[in-house]
């Protein structure tokens, strides 16, 4: 087991090292010439030059990279020529929203996904089974945007309910701080949830089809605790993988659900810095991105690892 | 032979699945048996002829939506009438069963001790030091060496007939009247099949539950049965005591399974092999069905023969019966 992870590690290196070369230099095809953005349009070309070097933008690509990465490797991620911030500083700052809405968004998709699942293999070829399949595929296939709109016209616009965007932070005020970030939670959940929903009930069909679960009626046992325990304990693996993968992809792929919201996480932090030509944000954020999702692939397998005994030991 | 006294005494049982395709499958077609306590009846039959799914029909374990109908008779009760919570009531109590794949049958993500536990803690009022110590028992009585280390340890800690021995700890846990084991020992190496079989008939012994095997292996039947039926395409074909149906098999089938044991060869001559098929159920043949493989064959065959008793309280479903006249 400890060499599983010890391997998991030690290739965790030449991942990040690999991403980062990659976030590098696509950045940099980016058309536009982020001093003269920067410098604004009746800028002098001595201002404009007087940029470049402070950023390093004059030397060749290589170069810069060595700069940045040394940077990195010393916990600097440079500084924001927009805002004129630390990068690890923005970071910071925003990061903790966007795992807010990824936790909500992922206890919504599992507390529907899972059930759901569930209820729709021991119910298998039923109408509840149907139900689930037709809600599931509706989940996976409504876009978000759309999805996100709809819920803002119906409880922040029609019924005023809850406020249409904005975010305060839950240690400011938690009660605010659920309401303005409820319907983004539901809107990121729902999709996820209609995925383990089906992955779950896939892995339900094949163990309630299993000797085991033929041994455990042969007990008498309840049908629950068939379904439940033995069943369910064992079909669920798979989908902890899942789940944290999938949690992995909430961090980056929230970017349009945080923009209609007007939640001031990630996505919106790489919009701006996108759209500003402020490499440093870009390449810091994807790079962080990246670290954690490669982190949740870690701990993905290590749930996996913790809830197979066979791997265990 | 619907002797007085019997444990499990099942008439007429006949069970249809309903595929999906609208084809409907007569796994078992008006099968008759009967066990009392402490004897073993033995199941022969070629793969598919109905064997599994006759325990299944006892155990109420059969999927939801397949046709069963006629009667098993259960300590006086019909259990096809029983509600399906009166049936888990019985499972694991009074009756319990062990399947073929000791590799497959554990839940992977439990310990042993956990699982036999359950089954105490589900049919008997007691707390969980009484139920971990009562499985310990169980785990000594079938001979797992070191009991209490054991009782922590997963499935794929131990090794076939380790856990084959497990499974038996678990059906046994509370005592059932009748012990249903499903191709056992199948899965398991000669030595090891050697050992199980004792364990079994120890255990029966010690136990006088009625005990069903259901087997492929003729010396498995030799070596522990007191009686055996022998099924052929969801119909008991021959049943008789275990002396008798080797001494002179009454059903041609039978005298085909038996050219198979070695010692037989010699004898049996061309029919030591059967050559041919089991018929497809789904179309339900009629007359015997035995009929496209058999060498005696007449033209009253193609009628369905019933079973027939021949001397010895022995049955045949076989118009030509009984067949020394044939054969000798
Ligand atoms: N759940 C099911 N649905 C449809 N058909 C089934 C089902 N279970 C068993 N059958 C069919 O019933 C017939 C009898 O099967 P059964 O498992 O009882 O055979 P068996 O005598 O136990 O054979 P084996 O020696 O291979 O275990 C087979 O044709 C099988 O395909
Ligand atoms: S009834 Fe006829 S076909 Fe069937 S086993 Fe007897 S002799 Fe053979
Ligand atoms: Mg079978």
């Amino acid at each position: 087991m400890f060499t599983l992870i010890g391997r998991r590690l030690v290739q965790l290196v030449p991942t990040l090292f690999l991403v980062s070369v990659l976030i590098f230099s696509l950045q940099h095809l980016l058309p536009g010439d982020p001093a003269l953005v920067m410098a604004g349009e009746e800028a002098t070309p001595e201002v404009v030059e007087q940029i470049r070097k402070r950023y390093n933008l004059d030397k060749p690509l290589p170069v810069q990279y060595v700069h940045w990465i040394g940077g990195v490797l010393q916990g600097d991620l440079g500084e924001s020529m927009r805002l004129r911030l630390p990068v690890g500083q923005l970071i910071l700052q925003k990061l903790p929203v966007t795992l807010q809405l990824a936790f909500m968004a992922m206890a919504i998709a599992l507390l529907i996904g899972i059930p759901a699942g569930v209820i729709s293999a021991v119910k298998r070829g039923t109408a509840t089974d149907h139900a689930v399949n037709v809600f599931a595929l509706a989940g996976i296939s409504t876009p978000n945007f759309w999805l996100g709109i709809m819920l803002i016209l119906l409880f922040a616009v029609k019924l005023g309910w809850l406020p249409a965007s904005g975010y305060v932070s839950p240690f400011v005020d938690v009660q605010r701080s659920l309401a303005t970030t409820i319907l983004p939670a539901i809107v990121l959940g729902t999709a996820i949830a209609g995925v383990i929903m089906r992955h779950m009930r896939s892995a339900m069909l094949q163990a309630l089809d299993s000797d085991y679960v033929r041994t455990a009626r042969a007990k008498g046992l309840h049908e629950r605790t068939v379904v439940w325990k033995h069943a369910v304990r064992n079909a669920i693996t798979p989908v902890i993988t899942l789940g944290a993968l999938e949690f992995g992809t909430l961090l980056s792929g929230a970017v349009l659900t945080e923009q209609i919201f007007s939640i001031p996480g990630f996505g919106k932090l790489i919009v701006d810095a996108v759209f500003n030509r402020d490499y440093a944000v870009v390449q810091g954020v994807v790079l962080i991105t990246a670290a954690t999702y490669i982190l949740m692939n870690l701990l993905a397998d290590l749930g996996y690892i913790l809830a197979n005994p066979r791997l265990r030991t | 032979m619907a002797e007085d006294g019997a444990l499990l005494e099942i008439t007429d049982l006949q069970v249809a699945f309903h595929g999906p395709d609208g084809r409907t499958t007569h796994a078992v077609d008006g099968v008759d048996l009967s066990v009392t306590p402490g004897r073993t009846l033995g199941i022969v039959g070629e793969s598919g002829s109905g064997k599994s799914v006759t325990s299944l029909a006892v155990m109420g374990l059969l999927p939801k939506g397949t046709e069963i109908t006629g009667r098993i008779g259960f300590e006086g009760r019909d259990l096809l009438k029983e509600s399906a919570r009166r049936l888990r009531d019985l499972r694991g109590d009074r009756m319990a069963m062990i399947f073929q794949e000791p590799m497959t049958s554990l839940n992977p993500a439990y310990t042993i001790g956990d699982q036999i536990s359950e089954a105490i803690l589900r049919h008997r009022s007691v707390g969980r030091r009484e139920a971990r110590a009562r499985a310990i028992e169980m785990l000594r009585k079938v001979r797992i060496p070191e009991p209490e280390a054991r009782f922590q340890e997963y499935p794929h800690q131990l090794s076939g007939g380790m856990r084959q021995r497990a499974m038996i700890a678990m059906a046994l846990a509370c005592d059932p009247q009748l012990l249903i084991a499903d191709e056992p020992t199948t899965a398991l190496d000669v030595t090891i099949q050697a050992q199980i079989l004792e364990l079994m008939r120890r255990l029966r012994e010690e136990t006088r539950a009625a005990i069903i095997l259901i087997t492929h292996d003729l010396g498995v039947v030799a070596e522990v049965c007191d009686e055996v039926a022998v099924m052929y395409a969801g119909q008991i074909v021959e049943r008789a005591a275990v002396q008798d149906l080797f001494a002179f098999p009454q059903h041609p089938y039978t005298v085909g399974l038996l050219g198979a044991l070695p010692r037989f060869d010699a004898e049996q001559g061309e029919l030591a092999v059967i050559s041919g098929s089991v018929p497809d159920m789904s179309r339900r043949p009629t007359g015997c069905r035995f009929r496209s493989r058999c060498p005696f064959r007449i033209e009253r065959c193609e009628e369905m023969p019933p079973l027939i008793p021949v001397e010895n309280g022995r049955l045949t479903r076989c118009w030509r019966a009984p067949l020394q006249r044939l054969v000798a």
